[in-house]
């Protein structure tokens, strides 16, 4: 087998599109691993951080690898016509290629399905391919093991060999000269290609300009309706998003309109959500106490008994997971600790500081803002907090307008920190029907509605009974944390969310909004960290004039 | 190498490496040692992510300090005192408790503005003294020598990475912590040469640029005290 080598050109191209599809294969299985258990158990195996960055230029480079070898056979398909009609005529007289030959046959229509089924992805439709594209996934894997493993079990060293070593011998002059400009012109067309996927992949979302004051309508008011006529006048983007816990299939399409009066810039978002979660880890009376109500929360994964949220990063910075703040994995600082849930953390690796409004329907919708957050670099290690979040924090204050009415959480029961003064103020709560506990019980405490927790008092609440556990301790977040108005309203089956923010703040910790700026978003259903993502960035497009 | 030779290693290597993963559980993040230790109510010390605690045993200084709390009990976090001492009308002069005692010996027996800070918990408004009398009676933590800090001690829990518009306290361990001023023992001695009440003061040392500063013992300001000879921190 030794003798008959490849050519350079051959070797060339099988190797990169071997390393690319490797990478593609280990990056694309760690992001896999978010919503996919049975992928999270190999996670030893997995490369951790900036993956979503890395899969997509691996991904372009099979892509390139792949029209390249098309274009090859094509040409020489072409050069010599004759072989086409030979072959035409050779498959009346149709044999068995032999198992490798079968082998690398049969992974040409798996590469098909991954490169289709991932630029369709990547450019986010609303057919549910990430089941598609997972499914070519495991075959590619089958298809390695077997294409890679066959040819090493039957030519051991010697195959690796053949796939590194090219033909000896003299190469003529010109040959060497148009191999090295192949080689030149496709690193050229690899690099422009990355650099357009890169730079020219964001959707556009128009701003429309409304003027500052305006005689003839009222100014935006923050109520989750959006039923000003200024709105009517901003042209709608739909995203798909998907890849979150909850939702249908863990995916929603989100509607978007952004307007500017030039001082505030005014955004509204409309996702479909079929429940109205409001029950935000509730306490239920056992036999043994409180208990916080449950089922992951304290892997700091909660995906049931939590409240919706809504998220949009902000970014000058437009790159692929989250402006590249999105690091997959238990560990990827290996000076940093771990997070719980195996599933990565959020930071920016370059000192950016990337703005993220976090609305949350029940801690922040009565105020009617949404919390002021941001992603910057990794936080340093604080051996008093359990939970290490990374480069994900709030802007100032300790805890905000709210805090959880538990003294401290524990896995098994809590004291909690105040109990109505009266148990019939807990009667609406307690009608099992879930669409009343989700959809139109109060679960939002007013810190004075209740008084300081007491044994004596507590041995009033039957077992059995059910508390919210969420307490406003006044109606304001403070400071830098309040420069976010947000209202959300839930009706017939949608969120319609508004928010709005001064363009330039004047606080360190918030991203100025302008032209060119990139913009994600995330919906959460009653989830606490599994959101919904969508690739492409949305970059805000300004307009020229203002209208009258 | 034959055939089978190969295919049994090429089949044994991954499929145990597969298993080995599949089958190792990955371990929960677990505490780095640190020089804090919680303490809880009576006194026994807490692992460091276990709470609800009541003091903080700083074993660097061998101090054991209040933690505030926002319960509305007599160490809520928002309540504040004005800068009172009047241990001296009934404690003998060689009391251990509190911090100059022979700077005031023959002096009035009282110094400082009685209750002039907001709390609940007593029938007037709140002074330094009031906290001290109230958490000596609970024995707070099992410990009953409770005092204000001085400048140089309440300075050891200065810490200067706090996250953005926090205090400069590790909330981690001090909850409840105010971007404000907190008492000290210490009496400015130049102000108290002069015969001027107000210019009278104390020392406060702020939780938001970590420096002391003197201000009048009518301010209200906040209070964290500390106990250097308790029994959980040694
Ligand atoms: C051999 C080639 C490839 C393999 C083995 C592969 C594998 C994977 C896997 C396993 C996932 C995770 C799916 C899930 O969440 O269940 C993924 C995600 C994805 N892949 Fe690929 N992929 C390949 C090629 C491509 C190509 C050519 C593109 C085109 C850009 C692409 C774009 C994407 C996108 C957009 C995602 C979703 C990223 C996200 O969830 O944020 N992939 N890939
Ligand atoms: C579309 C823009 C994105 C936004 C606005 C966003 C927002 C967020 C937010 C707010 C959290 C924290 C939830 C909480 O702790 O309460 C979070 C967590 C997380 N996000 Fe994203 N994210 C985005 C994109 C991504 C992408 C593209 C990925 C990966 C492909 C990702 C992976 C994660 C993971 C693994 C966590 C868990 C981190 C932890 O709990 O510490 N995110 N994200």
């Amino acid at each position: 087998m030794a003798a008959d080598r490849k050519s350079l050109r051959w070797v060339l191209l099988h190797g990169i599109a071997a390393i690319a599809v490797l990478c593609s294969l280990l990056t694309g299985l760690r992001i896999a691993s978010l919503a996919r258990p049975e992928v999270a158990r190999f996670e030893e195996l997995l490369p951790q951080g900036e993956v979503v960055g890395l899969h997509f230029l691996s991904a372009l480079a099979i892509t390139l690898a792949a029209a390249l070898y098309v274009g090859h056979r094509l040409l020489t398909a072409f050069r010599d016509g004759a072989t086409l009609s030979y072959r035409l005529r050779s498959l009346s007289a149709w044999r068995w290629p032999g198992w490798h030959r079968a082998i690398i046959r049969a992974g040409y229509p798996v590469l098909l399905l991954s490169l289709a089924s991932g630029w369709l992805l990547f450019i986010g439709t609303q057919w549910h391919l990430r089941d598609w594209h997972y499914l070519g996934a495991l075959a590619m894997l089958c298809y390695l093991a077997l294409h890679a493993g066959l040819y090493l079990a039957r030519w051991g060293r010697h195959s690796l060999l053949r796939i590194c070593l090219p033909q000896g011998g003299q190469r003529s002059h010109t040959r060497l000269l148009a191999g090295a400009g192949t080689l030149a012109l496709t690193l050229l067309l690899f690099t422009t290609g990355w650099i357009a996927t890169v730079d020219q992949s964001q959707l556009p979302l128009p701003v429309t300009q409304i003027p500052l004051t305006d005689p003839q309508h009222p100014p935006i008011e923050i109520d989750g309706r959006a039923n000003e006529p200024q709105w009517q006048r901003a042209a709608p983007i739909t995203v798909y998003t998907d890849g979150g816990a909850n939702f249908d299939d863990g995916a929603t399409e989100i509607t978007l309109r952004a307007l500017t009066n030039g001082e505030e810039f005014f955004l509204s978002a409309r996702w479909q959500d079929a429940t109205r979660s409001l029950v935000h880890l509730p306490l239920l009376k056992t036999a043994n106490g409180w208990e916080v109500q449950q089922q992951g929360f304290h892997h700091f994964d909660e995906t049931r008994h939590y409240e919706d949220k809504f998220a949009v990063l902000l970014s000058s910075n437009c790159s692929f997971g989250a402006a590249g703040t999105a690091h997959l994995g238990r560990k990827p600082l290996s000076d940093r600790p771990a997070n719980w849930h195996g599933k990565g953390y959020h930071y920016s690796s370059d000192g950016q500081l990337h703005d993220l409004w976090h609305w949350k329907a029940v801690r922040t919708n009565d105020m009617y803002l949404a919390d002021d957050n941001f992603i910057g670099p990794p936080d340093q290690m604080r051996p008093g907090e359990r939970r290490y979040t990374a480069g994900y924090q709030q802007d100032g204050k300790e805890s905000g307008a709210y805090v959880m009415n538990w003294q401290w959480y524990k896995p098994t029961t809590i004291v909690p920190k105040r109990l109505p003064a009266d148990p019939m103020q807990l009667a609406a709560l307690q009608n099992d029907d879930r669409e009343n506990l989700r959809e139109k019980a109060e679960w939002v405490i007013p810190w004075f509605d209740y008084q300081p927790y007491s044994a004596a008092q507590d041995a009033r609440f039957p077992e059995g009974t059910r508390m919210p556990s969420v307490m406003y301790n006044s109606n304001r977040f403070e400071g830098d944390r309040a420069d976010v108005r947000a209202r959300g309203e839930w009706k017939d089956g949608y969120w319609n969310l508004e928010m709005a923010r001064k363009r330039v703040t004047g606080s360190a910790l918030d991203a100025p909004i302008a032209e060119g700026t990139c913009l994600w978003v995330s919906a959460f259903d009653r989830s606490q960290i599994a959101h919904t993502r969508h690739t492409r960035a949305l970059r805000l497009q300004f307009s020229a004039e203002p209208l009258q | 190498m034959k055939i089978w030779q190969r295919s049994l290693i090429l089949l044994l290597l991954p499929s145990s490496a597969l298993l080995t993963t599949a089958l190792h559980q990955p371990q929960d993040p677990r505490p780095a040692p640190y020089h804090f230790t919680k303490i809880d109510a009576s006194g026994g010390p807490l692992p460091i992510w276990s709470g609800p605690w009541s003091c903080v045993c700083d074993h660097r200084s061998g101090l054991l300090w209040e933690v505030k709390t926002d319960s509305e009990n007599i160490h809520d976090g928002l309540w504040t005192y004005s800068w009172y001492d009047n241990s001296w009308a009934d404690v003998p002069d060689n009391d251990q408790f509190t911090a100059q005692p022979a700077a005031h010996r023959g002096a009035p027996t009282t110094i400082g503005t009685p209750n002039n800070g907001d709390c609940y918990f007593e029938e007037e408004r709140c002074d330094t003294a009031d906290l001290i009398r109230r958490t000596r009676e609970e024995k707070l933590c099992g410990v009953q020598d409770w005092r204000l800090p001085t400048a140089a001690e309440l300075q050891t829990l200065i810490y200067t990475d706090a996250k953005a518009g926090q205090p400069t306290i590790d909330t981690a361990f001090f909850p409840k912590t105010k971007r404000g001023d907190y008492w000290t023992s210490e009496q400015d001695e130049s102000l108290q040469t002069v015969y001027n009440y107000l210019k009278s003061g104390a020392v406060a040392v702020s939780f938001v640029d970590g420096q002391p500063i003197t201000i009048p013992h009518r301010n209200a300001a906040f209070v964290r005290l500390v106990s250097d000879n308790s029994k959980s921190c040694h």
